[in-house]
């Protein structure tokens, strides 16, 4: 550091973040109103579920998660102002009725000899379809202007790995017999059909979408 | 799931035992027991019966933990999110979920205490008075409750273990019970807060969850188990109480409440006492 007076670049070379982004404040308040949605949903129903599951492994691991996804909540229930909506409650809903349904038939297992159902619901489906919303707003949204979201993505995209980790390996530990696999599957199918149908926790272009338009083939030269 | 889980249907494995609330303050073996037995004496060292004593109280403290997870889980599912008289404020259910995992903490904490002092899951019974708090369909009346007073007692409870563990020498302890008795502070805190925020314009809810308080505190005094005698087996921790929002005339009153308790124990026993022969 020889001279202080010397000019340097703004951006170091090593930074790459660059200022065009997907999604604009209104369009990443509506998916921000849409993850406190369900986050809120989720950890109401793990803590509801506490008192049922028989389990004690799985009743202490349900406590613990049940915070993580209300801290999510509360992290987007503050970011919602900061895009503008100073009404909260305004964007904290399902992005339509058919998550609604999901989230119904997600909660709907009561019965203490239903854990494995509980387990699935949640870490077989629900929190992979987290994953993959959070990862597309998080590597689409500008890294600059849009900072802020990315980081409460990061810190609740650390939180889902883990869950999803310790709640596999908890439904692994449960599975004993070849009728428990079926019930596993045929339950993770059953809410994998509703979550198609919404088309995950935003909606549709929860993670946007894989196929070129046909404008789009028509471009492309012969 | 339905909203309100009933406390008869509360999941457990085989090793659980359970006992009705009448069983337990009838079984003699129960401090201030209605039966008889040997009352309320102070937990120290010295007691002759000291180790067994702590090995129950450690038990206890166990099965309570993972009610109160139960407790603050339920609170978290069984009321709308809302602001309006009948809803539960936002606010409060991330209060709750914080209490949740604070509760699994708990638990997991308990579980490692017991193996340590020696005893083991199904030692000894479990009553479920404290989640039947927990199921009230006022969620003010349930904070109240629940928070204030089972969590209040929660915080006699560590603040004795933890003065036992140091007195007994047990650096272990009297570490976790310290831990715990710090969330726990915090708990009895959001049930003052709560209590005030929520019927700050409704004196007369205010009114019935205090009185709901009372009931619970008046239950868990039964036999003077906690008070402010010399010989009470759990001691009323002011200090700790204070930083929770607990105010003097209250802890008078609570220390009131085990005073009445512990002399009706007391007549209750000599009057089940084998009389003399004339």
């Amino acid at each position: 550091m020889a001279d202080t007076k010397k000019a340097r670049a703004p951006f170091a070379p090593w930074d790459r973040r660059e200022l065009p982004g997907s999604f604009s404040v209104e369009e990443s308040a509506r998916r921000v109103g849409n993850y406190k949605w369900i986050e809120m949903k989720l950890f109401e129903a793990l803590g509801g579920w506490v008192a049922t599951v028989p389990e004690l492994d799985v009743k202490m691991r349900l406590g613990t998660h049940c915070y993580h996804h209300a801290w999510h909540a509360d992290l987007w229930h503050k970011r919602l102002p900061e895009l503008r909506e100073m009404n909260q409650d305004r964007l904290t809903v399902p992005p339509n009725e058919e998550l609604v349904a999901f989230v119904d038939a997600m909660t709907e297992p009561e019965a203490p000899d239903l854990t494995i159902e509980k387990l699935v619901g949640v870490y077989r489906v629900l929190i992979p379809h987290k994953i993959a919303a959070y990862t597309y707003h998080l590597n689409n949204t500008s890294t600059i202007t849009d900072a802020p979201t990315i980081r409460s993505l990061k810190f609740a995209l650390q939180d889902e790995f883990e869950d999803y980790r310790d709640g596999e390996m908890l439904i692994q530990s449960l599975i004993e017999t070849d009728s428990e696999v079926d019930r596993a599957t045929a339950h993770q199918a059953r809410l994998e059909k509703l979550m198609l149908k919404a088309g995950g926790i935003a909606g549709p272009g929860s993670i946007g979408t894989s196929y070129v338009s046909a404008e789009e083939v028509q471009e492309v030269p012969a | 799931m339905r909203k309100i889980y009933p406390a008869d249907l509360l999941a457990r494995d085989e090793r659980f035992v359970r006992l009705t609330t009448e069983d337990r303050f009838s079984d003699p073996r129960s401090p201030g027991s209605r039966s008889g037995g040997r009352g309320a004496t102070r937990l120290t060292p010295s007691r002759p019966d000291a180790p067994d004593a702590a090995r129950t109280l450690m038990h206890g403290i166990f099965v309570g933990e993972v009610q109160a997870l139960e407790g603050a889980g339920r609170t978290c599912w069984d009321f709308e999110t809302g602001d309006g008289p009948e809803d539960t404020p936002f606010a409060l259910k991330l209060d709750m979920a914080r209490q949740c995992w604070d509760e699994a903490r708990h638990t997991e904490i308990s579980c490692k205490l017991m193996d340590w002092m020696g005893t083991e899951l199904g030692e000894f019974s479990e009553s479920i008075f404290l989640y039947e708090a927990a199921c009230n369909p006022d969620p003010v009346l349930r904070l109240t409750g629940v928070n204030r007073a089972l969590e209040g007692l929660a915080i006699d409870v560590f603040n004795t273990m933890k003065e036992f563990g140091d007195v007994a020498g047990d650096p272990v302890l009297e570490f976790c019970e310290d831990w715990m008795l710090a969330d726990e502070v915090t708990h009895v805190k959001m049930g003052s807060d709560w209590l005030r925020r929520l019927t700050e314009t409704d004196k007369e809810r205010r009114e019935r969850a205090l009185e709901f308080q009372r009931v619970v505190d008046k239950l868990f005094s039964l036999g003077g188990f906690r008070g402010e005698d010399e010989d009470s087996p759990i001691k009323l921790a002011r200090r700790f109480r204070e930083l929770a929002g607990f105010d003097a005339d209250e802890m008078d009153d609570l220390a009131e409440i085990s005073r009445q308790a512990k002399k009706d124990a007391e007549e209750h026993r000599q009057r089940l006492a084998p009389q003399p022969s004339a």
